[in-house]
């Protein structure tokens, strides 16, 4: 069984584009997540497109990409003439796939069954987003790519997507998912790879906690994990009242100027400070 | 591979994309058969002269159906060589359809009693089959040719609707005029205007083996060519 390596990868749009990775080095291990971090533009989603054989690298090598490939893209393409079940059973055929068990089993598990007749065009953004993952579980893929694939999802569905995850790893593939939304507390193990300046920084899983150092700058979140019994106290609060397991994740906004020091506040408490990012859409 | 041309067949007929070529197609067959009776093979080689710019602006609406990201997803699926392959089998099938209909539509005008094909009626006159047949070469040699014009101008390479018709344009225009009779460079264009010629007249096996080998050369350098773009421009 074999992941997939991008060898002294670098990618350029055109001749004369500017360089968006050079010499990146980098192995995604069968049975690994990798968190794709950096700021919008850095080339999370061109790494991804490498990684997945969408893109072919300008110079090096993507070497050992295990079959079938799933690919999540950020925005599903729902400007097709073609209804759920028309389009998953085109995809699914493009896999070489004709039994309609997989498809579904895909659309139950994706609550997508009211939709089957839907065309395309007329579903939510969220909805549209399941068929896109979808399309992508249905050929039992050996690496899963995944695009910022917590956007527009509701919270049932958001919660599902680190089961997947969990059952692609578990049947021997890779995963590779990016993230901007510090959604990353949910894969638990995963390693990262942060991308920046055309390079790409492979971290530990504790990298992700230590994301709260570049708060120097804009409006910041700070995402805690805790163990504390107190957060369980607050049961009467509407967004802890789904809050199950041993460990929790609450999203906090505080002002830029205090954010460090409340991220240091929360780590000298015992709690995990899991990411800090720029706020871009409401929290809870 | 077949998988994703029917997929992309569908695509292209339900979004309504094949109307606009299907309404040109028959005002260009309604000029050229409209006016009285013609020889086939005559009457068949002006068809497919007149028909290389539709087909090409149909295969390049089949290529464009598409969205930028589908295309993506149809190259995870099967990759790249056979994502540029159902591409321009698509565009081909759907050329095919519009040849035949272009065959079979004078036929039915003939019916209609206003004009259409008829059968040989002077001496030297080809007959009606060898006719037929030749009408049918040519509107081959047109459909490949054709293809990979659109190929060139779709927006896969072209990235923009002014790119993309500003090559099928001047493609389509360059095949007519560097292929009028004493071009100083017939050679560097599809040979549609020659195949009528050679149509019009007296038509030699050597003459029909030369500019098929023209058309199939032509196609093979610009589906190369095209092939190479979308090296970088997935």
């Amino acid at each position: 069984m074999t992941g997939v390596r991008l060898d002294d990868i670098s990618y350029r749009y055109g001749r004369g584009g500017r360089w968006v990775l050079r010499g990146v080095t980098v192995d995604l291990p069968p049975g690994g997540t990798v968190v794709v971090l950096g700021r919008n533009g850095a080339g999370k989603s061109t790494l991804l497109q490498l990684a997945a054989g969408v893109l072919r690298p300008s110079r090096g090598k993507v070497r050992d990409r295990p079959g079938p490939v799933g690919w999540v893209p950020e925005r599903f393409p729902a400007d097709q003439p073609f209804t759920v079940d028309g389009y998953l059973t085109a995809m699914a055929r493009l896999h070489a796939i004709t039994d309609p068990g997989p498809i579904a089993s895909w659309v139950d598990r994706l609550g997508l069954t009211p939709y089957r007749g839907t065309r395309l065009g007329e579903l939510s953004k969220g909805t549209a987003q399941k068929v896109g993952l979808a399309q992508a579980l249905i050929p039992g893929p050996k690496l899963l790519v995944l695009d910022e694939p917590w956007e527009g999802l509701d919270a049932a569905a958001r919660d599902l997507v680190p089961e997947l995850v969990a059952e692609v790893v578990a049947a021997g593939g890779s995963v590779l998912v990016s993230d901007h939304r510090g959604e990353t507390a949910r894969l638990p193990g995963a390693t990262t790879w942060t991308v920046a300046d055309g390079t790409v920084t492979t971290g530990t899983p504790a990298a992700i906690g230590d994301r709260s150092g570049p708060a120097a700058s804009g409006d910041r979140s700070v995402s805690a994990v805790s163990g504390d019994r107190s957060v369980s106290a607050v049961s009467g609060d509407r967004s802890v009242s789904a809050v199950s397991g041993d460990r929790s994740v609450i999203e906090i906004s505080v002002p830029t100027e205090v954010a460090g020091r409340i991220a240091a506040d929360l780590r000298a408490a015992g709690h995990e400070v899991v990411a800090v990012r720029a706020v871009e859409t409401e929290v809870i | 591979m077949s998988a994703l041309v029917r997929m992309r067949v569908a695509a292209f007929v339900r979004t309504g994309r094949a109307l606009p070529s299907l309404l040109a197609t028959l005002v260009v067959l309604g000029i050229i058969y409209g006016g009285g009776k013609a020889q086939a093979a005559e009457a068949y080689g002006f068809s497919a002269v007149a028909l290389f710019p539709i087909i090409a602006w149909q295969a390049k609406l089949v290529l464009d159906t598409e969205p930028d990201v589908q295309r993506r997803l149809a190259i995870t699926a099967v990759g790249h060589r056979r994502e540029l392959a159902a591409g321009l089998a698509a565009a081909t099938v759907i050329g095919l359809t519009t040849v035949v209909f272009a065959m079979l539509v004078p036929w039915v005008i003939g019916v209609v009693g206003i004009g259409g094909i008829e059968g040989p009626r002077a001496a030297g006159d080809l007959p009606l089959g060898a006719g037929i047949a030749l009408g049918g070469w040519a509107h081959l040699a047109s459909l490949v040719t054709a293809v990979g014009l659109g190929a060139l101008a779709s927006r896969p390479v072209t990235r923009s609707t002014l790119y993309g018709v500003a090559v099928l344009v001047t493609g389509s225009v360059l095949a007519i005029v560097l292929g009028l009779q004493g071009s100083f460079a017939p050679w560097i264009v599809p040979p549609l205007m020659a195949a009528a010629r050679t149509l019009a007249k007296e038509p030699h096996a050597g003459s029909v083996i030369g500019l098929s080998a023209q058309a199939v050369l032509w196609a093979a350098v610009v589906v190369a060519g095209y092939a190479r773009l979308r090296r970088t421009r997935s």
